[in-house]
C-alpha cells in the first residue's frame, strides 16, 4: 500500500472475501482517514464473494459520506465476473473494463 | 485455478468415488481418513470445501469442523456433513459446531456433485 | 483409480465392516451397555448404506437402512439390547455378507435371498414400532406437489419464475456465499434479470464485513420444477429467507410477495418491473389490490425476516467429548498396509531360495583356507537368517482372530442343540503362520462342535454331577518347542472309555483283547468311520467325522490328541508346526543318505552304547540316565542301503574321522560342521576321543514323547526350505518333505511326529503282546506306508 495525503492507491492482491473482509476493511479504512482520493487496484484480486462486494459498496458510501473521491480500478476477471452476475457495476459506479471471455 | 475440496471419511470406497467425481467434474481433492487425519491436512492449503462424514473413528466430523473453524484459514469454509437422515440431534450439534449444509446418505455421485456445486462450481 | 477399483475397495471395506459387526454383537451381549461396541455396530451398518448408495446398490441399502434405524433406536436406549435382538442382527450381518458376495460375483439377489431379506426386516420393523417397510426405498422426503393455480385471468404474462432471496446475516460466516447459489442457478437455466439489494450495506466503517447484507430478486427461466429450485437453497433454508414463484403466477401472489418482504413496498415493485418479473401495469394491479385490502402495519413487513430462525448455539460440550473419546481399531490400522498374499508367499520363496544359495557359498568357503571368506559367508548366513526370521513374522497372524469367530459359532450351536454353552477364549495373541491359520479353521470347528454336541451334557446332568448349569468350552493356544498348541477345552462329560471300546471292537478296529491305555483308547476317535452316539445329530455326527480332523491336521504336519476324564471333560490338542515353509534342521547321515530332523524338536544327541551296536531286533530301547528311551534306526526303517555311491556332503573322509566326530558330537550335545571340520583336521585327537566307530542318537521330543532315532552321522545345523513331496507320495509317513543342500544334493525331512508314533506303537505292541497295533491299524485305515528311501518307490 500507498498513500499520500492527497492522493492514495491501494492494491489489493488474491482474496478479497470472507477470509480477508475484515483485514481489508481497516486497510480500506486507514486508506481513506489518509487521503482525499483514493485508488483501489483490484487487477490482482484472485477470487471473490458476496463479502468482498459489500466491502467495496461500503467502502464507496463511506467516501460518499467523507466526501472523499474512490475509484475502483483494473477489475479482475474474478471482480468482473461477480459484478456481472449481480448486475452491479451500476450502483458501484466505476468504469469497468469488460474482459473479453477468452 | 481448480478448486480444491476435501473429503473426510471413514469409508476408503465412499471417498474413492467421492473423489473421482469431483475429480471428474474439475475440483481437485484431498482426501482424508478422519477427523484426526482431516486436521493434520489442514496445513494452510487453501480449501474451498470440505465434505465429512459425522461418524468417524479417531475423531467425529463435528469435532472436526469444529477444530477446523479455529483456524483462520478455514473459520469460513464451507462444509457439507455427510449424515443419515435419523439425525436431526446431529444436525444441531453439527449447526452449532458451523455446519450448514448437510447430505443425507447413502446418496448418488450426481447428488454430491450438485450438492456441492451449490456452494463451489469448479 | 476407476470405479471399478473402487467397487473393490468396498467389497473389502465391507466384508471388514462386517466382521467388525459381527465380533461387535458377539461381545455387545456380555456388555449390553457398552456404547463404544454399539456405536461400532451401528457405524458398520452407516458405513455400508452409505457406500452403497454411491455405488446404486439400492438393495443394499434399503436393507441396512432398516437395520440402521434400530441400531440409531438402540444407540439412544430405546431399545435394550437382548440376546433375541443380536440373533437378528447376527442375521443381518449374514445376509449383508451375501449381499456383499453376490455383488462381488456380479449377481443380483435371488427370490430366496429377498424373501430372507424380507423376513428379516420384518423382525427389524417390529422393532421400529412400525410395520415392515420392507423394500420401501428411503423415506426420501417427497413433498406433494402442490397444484399451481393457473389461471388465465390475473396470472402475469412472465414465464420466468420469480426469486425472491433475503439472506441472513449469518450466512457468510457459516461459509456459504450467496453468490455461490446464484451462480448454481445458472446451471440448470438461464438468469434472465436480477436485482441486487444492497441497501443495507451500511458505509465501511459500520460495516460487519462478515455479516450478510444482500438480497436479490432473480426472475429466472428454466425447464426444472419448483422443487429443484428449491433445492439450489436447500442449505440456507434456514439462513435465508426464499420466495419462490412460479411462472404466471397469479398477481395476487406477487401482491402477497410485496407485502412480505422488508424493503419499502413501492420500491420492490419497481425492482420487480425491472427485473421483468412483472409489467408496470401488473404493478399498479398489485399495489390497488392491497389498497383496497389493507393486510396493513397490522404485521410489519420487516418482521418476517430471517432472525427467528438464527441457529442457538447450544452447548453440546458435554456429548462432542463423549464422542472423542469413541476408540476404534482403525486406529491401529492406519499403522498398517495391505499386502497381497501372493506376493508375501513370492517373498518367501525367494527367502527360501536365498536361504539354500547361502548354504552353498558357506560350503564353499569351508573347503577354502580363505578366513576372511568365512568370515564374510558366516556374516551373510546370519544376516539371511536375520531376514529370514523377519520374513515369516510377516506372514505370522494372531490366532486371537480365528478363535473370535468361535464366538458365532458356539451361539449359533448351542442355540441349535438347547444347550447353554459359553466359550472362553485365551491365548488369543499366540502367533501363528498365516497359512497354517487358513488351513486350521476347518478341524477346530468341527473340534468345538463335537465337544458341544457330544462333551457338554444335558443341564440335568450337569447339575447331578455339581456342575454349573451352563457348559465351557474353552479355547486355548501357546507355544511350544516350536509348535503352536491349541487347545479345546470342555468341561462335559468326558469320553466313555468302554463305549469307546465297545465300539471299537464292533467295528473291528481292534481286537477284544487288546490291552490299550487310556491315551490310545481316546485316540481311537479319531479312526475312520467311528462315532460312538447312536442318534446322529446334524452337527458333528454327519459323516464327516473326528477322521477328517485328523488327516487335516496331520496334513499340516501336525497332531492332534486327547486328555479326558469321564465325567470331568475333555481336552483337544492340537499341536502344529509354526510355519510351513521354512524349519531350522539338524542334518544327519545314514550311510549315504541326509536325513533332516526338525531342530526344534532334538532333545540331545547321545552314543548308541557299545551293547546296542549291531542289535536291531530284541533291544530297540536304551537306558538314557536312567530313562527307557525307545528308538528306532533310520536304517532299518527307511532301508537305506549298507553301502554308500557317494557320500552326502561329497567328500571322501573315512569312516572312523565321521565316527570320531559323531562321538563328540555324542558327548557336546550339538555339532557344528564347524567343529566337526576343525576336529576332522585333526585325526589323531579323534582317534584320541573316539577309537570305534559308532552309531548315534538323536533324542527327539514330540507332544511329551521322546524317541531315539539311530543315525551314522551327525552333520550339523542346517537351515532349511521345506518342500512338499510330489502327489506321489502323498501320505508317507515318516518323511515330510524333502530340501535340497547346499551342494545340490537332496536330503529328506523326517516326520518326527510319525517316527514317534511309530515308536510308540512298537512300545505298545511289544507291552500289549498283540498282533495289531493301533498304530498299524490305523495306518491301514489312512493308507499309509512307510516308505524305503533305497527301495522301489
Amino acid at each position: 500500500m500507498s498513500s499520500s495525503a492527497a492522493c492514495g492507491r491501494l492494491e489489493i492482491k488474491g482474496e478479497l472475501n470472507i477470509f480477508t473482509a475484515a483485514e481489508l476493511r481497516l486497510q480500506l479504512l486507514e486508506a481513506i482517514a489518509t487521503c482525499t482520493e483514493l485508488e483501489v487496484d483490484l487487477a490482482h484480486v484472485s477470487e471473490i464473494d458476496s463479502a468482498g462486494l459489500q466491502l467495496m459498496l461500503a467502502a464507496k458510501r463511506e467516501a460518499v459520506l467523507r466526501k472523499l473521491t474512490l475509484r475502483f480500478t483494473g477489475h479482475s476477471p474474478a471482480v468482473c465476473d461477480v459484478l456481472e452476475l449481480c448486475k452491479l457495476s451500476g450502483q458501484l459506479g466505476d468504469p469497468v473494463l469488460i474482459h473479453s471471455p477468452s | 485455478m481448480a478448486k480444491t475440496i476435501m473429503i473426510v471419511d471413514d469409508s476408503a470406497s465412499l471417498r474413492q468415488v467421492v473423489a473421482i467425481s469431483l475429480k471428474g467434474a474439475g475440483y481437485d481433492v484431498v482426501e482424508a481418513c478422519d477427523g484426526k487425519d482431516a486436521l493434520s491436512k489442514l496445513d494452510g492449503r487453501k480449501l474451498h470445501l470440505i465434505i465429512s462424514d459425522v461418524n468417524m473413528p479417531n475423531m467425529d466430523g463435528i469435532s472436526f469442523v469444529k477444530a477446523a473453524k479455529q483456524l483462520p484459514a478455514y473459520k469460513f469454509t464451507p462444509v457439507i456433513m455427510l449424515t443419515t437422515e435419523a439425525g436431526d440431534a446431529m444436525k444441531q450439534q453439527g449447526q452449532a459446531a458451523g455446519a450448514k449444509a448437510w447430505v443425507v446418505k447413502p446418496f448418488q455421485p450426481a447428488q454430491m456433485l450438485s450438492a456441492v456445486a451449490k456452494l463451489v462450481l469448479p | 483409480m476407476n470405479l471399478d477399483d473402487a467397487l473393490q475397495t468396498f467389497i473389502i471395506e465391507a466384508r471388514e465392516l462386517l466382521e467388525d459387526m459381527e465380533a461387535a454383537l458377539l461381545s455387545i451381549e456380555q456388555n449390553p451397555d457398552d456404547a463404544d461396541t454399539i456405536n461400532a455396530i451401528f457405524r458398520a451398518a452407516h458405513t455400508i448404506k452409505g457406500s452403497a448408495g454411491l455405488f446404486g446398490f439400492d438393495h443394499v441399502v434399503s436393507f441396512t437402512h432398516v437395520a440402521e434405524s434400530v441400531l440409531d433406536k438402540v444407540r439412544n436406549g430405546a431399545i435394550p439390547v437382548t440376546s433375541e435382538l443380536v440373533a437378528i442382527f447376527l442375521a443381518v450381518s449374514d445376509h449383508l455378507g451375501n449381499l456383499i458376495s453376490g455383488i462381488a460375483a456380479g449377481n443380483e439377489p435371488d427370490a430366496a435371498m429377498q424373501a430372507l431379506a424380507d423376513e428379516l426386516v420384518a423382525k427389524l420393523g417390529s422393532y421400529l414400532g412400525q410395520n415392515a417397510q420392507a423394500n420401501s426405498p428411503l423415506p426420501v422426503a417427497t413433498e406433494a406437489e402442490t397444484p399451481l393455480e393457473r389461471e388465465n385471468s390475473g396470472g402475469v404474462d412472465s414465464d420466468s419464475w420469480h426469486i425472491s432471496l433475503r439472506f441472513g446475516p449469518d450466512v457468510l460466516r457459516n461459509g456459504m456465499d450467496p453468490l455461490s447459489f446464484i451462480r448454481y442457478l445458472s446451471t440448470f437455466g438461464k438468469i434472465v434479470g436480477i436485482f441486487t439489494l444492497a441497501d443495507q450495506v451500511p458505509t465501511l466503517s459500520e460495516l460487519d464485513p462478515e455479516k450478510s447484507y444482500f438480497g436479490f430478486e432473480i426472475a429466472f427461466q428454466t425447464d426444472a420444477d419448483k422443487e429443484t429450485i428449491e433445492g439450489a437453497f436447500e442449505f440456507v433454508r434456514d439462513d435465508a429467507l426464499i420466495r419462490i414463484l412460479p411462472p404466471h403466477s397469479l398477481i395476487s401472489e406477487y401482491q402477497r410477495l410485496i407485502e412480505a418482504l422488508p424493503q419499502e413496498e413501492l420500491r420492490l415493485g419497481e425492482i420487480l418491473v425491472r427485473c421483468g418479473t412483472l409489467t408496470q401495469h401488473e404493478l399498479d394491479v398489485a399495489l390497488n389490490r392491497q389498497a383496497d385490502h389493507p393486510s396493513g402495519p397490522a404485521h410489519p413487513l420487516g418482521e418476517v425476516l430471517v432472525d427467528q430462525k438464527v441457529v442457538q448455539p447450544k452447548v453440546v460440550e458435554a456429548a462432542l467429548d463423549k464422542q472423542k473419546q469413541v476408540k476404534d481399531a482403525k486406529g491401529a490400522e492406519s499403522g498398517l498396509i495391505r499386502v497381497n498374499a501372493d506376493n508375501l508367499d513370492d517373498h518367501i520363496n525367494l527367502i527360501g531360495e536365498l536361504i539354500i544359495a547361502s548354504a552353498g557359498a558357506n560350503l564353499i568357503a569351508q573347503q577354502t583356507a580363505n578366513p576372511e571368506l568365512h568370515e564374510a559367508v558366516a556374516r551373510l548366513s546370519r544376516l539371511v537368517e536375520e531376514v529370514r526370521d523377519s520374513a515369516l513374522t510377516l506372514r505370522m497372524v494372531q490366532i486371537g482372530a480365528t478363535f473370535k469367530r468361535f464366538q458365532r459359532v458356539v451361539r449359533d450351536v448351542s442355540a441349535d442343540l438347547g444347550k447353554d454353552i459359553r466359550l472362553e477364549i485365551s491365548g488369543g495373541d499366540t502367533d501363528l503362520d498365516k497359512t497354517v491359520v487358513e488351513k486350521i479353521g476347518d478341524p477346530l470347528t468341527h473340534l468345538v462342535r463335537n465337544s458341544m454336541d457330544h462333551g457338554i451334557e444335558p443341564v440335568e446332568v450337569r447339575l447331578a454331577r455339581g456342575k454349573p448349569a451352563y457348559g465351557t468350552v474353552h479355547l486355548n493356544a501357546y507355544h511350544d518347542s516350536g509348535s503352536i498348541v491349541i487347545e479345546v477345552v470342555d468341561d462335559g462329560g468326558g469320553l466313555k472309555r468302554d463305549r469307546i471300546l465297545a465300539k471299537a471292537v464292533e467295528r473291528g478296529l481292534i481286537k477284544p483283547e487288546q490291552q490299550l491305555s487310556d491315551q490310545e483308547i481316546h485316540q481311537l476317535i479319531f479312526m475312520p468311520g467311528f462315532s460312538t452316539v447312536e442318534q446322529v445329530s446334524n452337527l458333528s455326527g454327519r459323516g464327516v467325522g473326528m477322521d477328517v480332523v485328523y488327516r487335516n491336521i496331520t496334513a499340516l504336519r501336525g497332531t492332534v490328541d486327547v486328555d479326558s476324564t469321564e465325567g470331568v471333560g475333555t481336552t483337544m490338542r492340537i499341536r502344529l508346526p509354526l510355519t510351513l515353509a521354512i524349519i531350522d534342521g539338524f542334518l544327519v547321515g545314514v550311510s549315504a543318505s541326509s536325513f533332516v530332523v526338525p531342530l526344534d524338536m532334538v532333545v540331545e544327541c547321545v552314543e548308541l552304547p557299545p551293547e546296542q551296536t549291531g542289535d536291531s531286533q530284541g533291544h530297540d530301547h536304551l537306558n538314557l540316565r536312567g530313562e527307557v528311551l525307545p528308538f528306532i534306526r533310520l536304517k532299518e526303517i527307511f532301508d537305506v542301503p549298507e553301502l554308500a555311491p557317494f557320500s552326502p556332503d561329497g567328500d571322501e573322509e573315512d569312516d572312523d574321522t565321521e565316527a570320531g566326530t559323531s562321538r563328540l558330537s555324542g558327548a557336546t550335545g550339538l555339532l557344528t560342521e564347524e567343529g566337526a571340520a576343525a576336529l576332522a583336521k585333526d585325526p589323531e585327537l579323534a582317534f584320541l576321543l573316539n577309537p570305534v566307530s559308532r552309531e548315534n542318537v538323536v533324542v527327539v521330543q514330540y507332544a511329551g514323547r521322546r524317541a531315539g532315532l539311530v543315525v551314522d552321522k551327525l552333520m550339523g545345523e542346517f537351515q532349511t526350505v521345506i518342500r512338499p513331496l510330489g502327489e506321489v507320495f502323498n501320505g508317507l509317513e515318516g518323511i515330510s518333505g524333502f530340501t535340497i543342500l547346499g551342494n545340490g544334493n537332496v536330503a529328506l525331512i523326517l516326520d518326527v511326529p510319525g517316527l514317534v508314533r511309530r515308536v510308540a506303537g512298537n512300545e505298545s505292541r511289544r507291552n500289549g503282546g498283540s498282533g495289531i497295533s493301533l498304530q498299524s491299524a490305523k495306518d491301514d485305515g489312512a493308507g499309509r506306508k512307510l516308505i524305503g528311501v533305497g527301495g522301489a518307490q
